[in-house]
């Protein structure tokens, strides 16, 4: 009765989440402990080692939203869909925290909690449309066609955030200069190194949530569709004696 | 029903409703009044400050009037259960998007016109020089704001709080078409040279295309029962 995708999930699930516990203890120590503090950042450098595997796991969430997305369009699998519903969720808590750690790294470097830079205003709207994916989800009363309006949103969504990423750039650099750019700075062994472990650990947690909220997802529907046949059955017996 | 015909027709039909009932375009009017008098009263406008604000404020105005118009496009359809029509019609679902596109279109374009005279008045604008530039950029911008638009106008219809939904769904993915809108207007008005913004109206043009491509392939989900 239960789908076979998810029973794998339940037999693997564990080594991703272990790996991703590993690879992220390794990352901190290095990050915080082992490495030294940057030439010119000094302490400040370690928040990268947060932030940056954050914002790079938020856009590979979208990327496997959009790409499930374009799949649940196609095969209408519901499986697919609870595990959209999944990442974009998570996509969601990865940007809002990637948007806090890098505000709070904002504050020392630029003297300010918030500026209009490009890479802020794409990861608001990024947030800003997950939020209109989640909110959607909720306000649709048939879960089929909500599962097909929010993969709708998502592709749109996903089409269109290289252009808003585009279009900010743009506008800003046009207004002012870019505070802050990494082009030309080559990266040292010991940044690299934890930020890498940072990065693998961060994916394997975000594939480790994904695979426990789709699961959750799955079995609730699996429950509720039982609960009622269990219900019209009893109605049933009771009506027609 | 052959594909263009199709369109023609549910062009045709919106054109006609609207000017029996006269509902979707006063109603679009009265609001953009009232945000260019709103505006007004919170920036206390002087030459200067008015060159500097008055892009934003066309838009501002142009987007939530344009967002009244798109609501209204498939609310309309609910009466009758003309919605289960239109879905159940043999007629190509592609062509029923162009129409409703073509004519919220033409709703928005039309509003826009009729309100850019009097923000000139109110604003004290000089734009004798670059009437023609500032039609294209309506012109483009409105059509990526109806290409995307008419697509969560139809998503949003059948959904609870669909009044809310609307905008909230189809801002952020505007963010493109009114930053490119602001600037290039903003260049338009203030006599920059073409060149300086023409990046601006190059970045529409794209838009428009990819998102009408896009939402032409995407409404057929929608309507699909």
């Amino acid at each position: 009765m239960i789908n076979r995708i998810i029973r794998q999930i339940q037999r693997y699930k564990g080594w991703f989440g272990g790996g991703a516990a590993l690879c992220i203890f390794l990352g901190l120590y290095t990050g915080l402990l082992a490495s030294p503090p940057d030439y010119y950042q000094g302490e400040l450098v370690r928040i990268m080692y947060v932030h940056v595997p954050l914002a790079h796991t938020s856009t590979l969430a979208y990327s496997v939203l959009f790409g499930g997305s374009i799949w649940y369009l196609w095969k209408r699998d519901p499986l697919v869909d609870n595990m959209c519903q999944a990442s974009a969720s998570i996509c969601a808590l990865f940007t809002a925290l990637a948007l806090i750690t890098g505000s709070i790294w904002a504050k020392p470097t630029w003297n300010t909690w918030w500026t209009w830079d490009p890479r802020l205003v794409s990861f608001t709207v990024l947030l800003l449309i997950l939020g209109g994916y989640l909110m959607l989800r909720r306000l649709v009363d048939d879960p089929v066609r909500g599962g097909r309006y929010a993969a709708i949103l998502a592709i749109v969504g996903g089409i269109d955030l290289p252009i808003i990423k585009f279009s900010v750039e743009w506008w800003r650099t046009l207004h002012q200069p870019m505070s802050f750019s990494t082009r030309g700075v080559s990266i040292s062994e010991d940044i690299l190194i934890p930020l890498t472990l940072m990065s693998i650990g961060c994916w394997l947690l975000f594939a480790y949530m994904v695979m426990v909220r789709t699961q959750i997802l799955y079995l609730t529907e699996l429950l509720h569709a039982k609960k009622g046949r269990l219900l019209s059955q009893t109605h049933f017996s009771q009506t027609t004696p | 029903m052959p594909f263009f015909k199709t369109i023609r027709w549910v062009v045709w039909k919106d054109l006609i409703s609207e000017w029996r009932t006269r509902e979707t375009m006063s109603s679009m009017l009265f609001f953009a009044l009232i945000v260019i008098l709103v505006f007004s009263f919170s920036f206390s406008m002087d030459q200067d400050a008015a060159r500097q604000l008055i892009a934003g404020i066309i838009w501002v105005a142009f987007t939530f009037t344009g967002i009244i118009g798109l609501g209204k496009s498939f609310t309309s359809e609910l009466q009758n259960d003309c919605l289960e029509s239109l879905q159940m019609s043999p007629a190509p679902k592609g062509a029923i998007y162009l129409g409703k596109t073509a004519a919220n279109f033409l709703f928005m374009l039309s509003v826009e016109i009729l309100l850019f005279p009097l923000f000139v008045l109110f604003f004290n604008l000089d734009v004798i020089e670059a009437v023609g530039t500032l039609l294209i950029i309506f012109f483009l911008a409105t059509l990526g704001l109806s290409a995307v638009g008419t697509l969560f106008s139809a998503l949003t219809v059948q959904i609870r709080a669909r009044e809310v939904m609307l905008p909230v769904l189809l801002l952020p993915l505007a963010v493109p078409v009114m930053i490119a809108a602001v600037e290039a207007t903003r260049g338009a008005l203030s006599g920059d040279p073409f060149s300086f913004y023409s990046q601006w109206i190059q970045l529409l043009t794209i838009f428009d295309i990819i998102f009408t491509v896009v939402s032409f392939w995407l409404f057929e989900f929608i309507l699909d029962s």
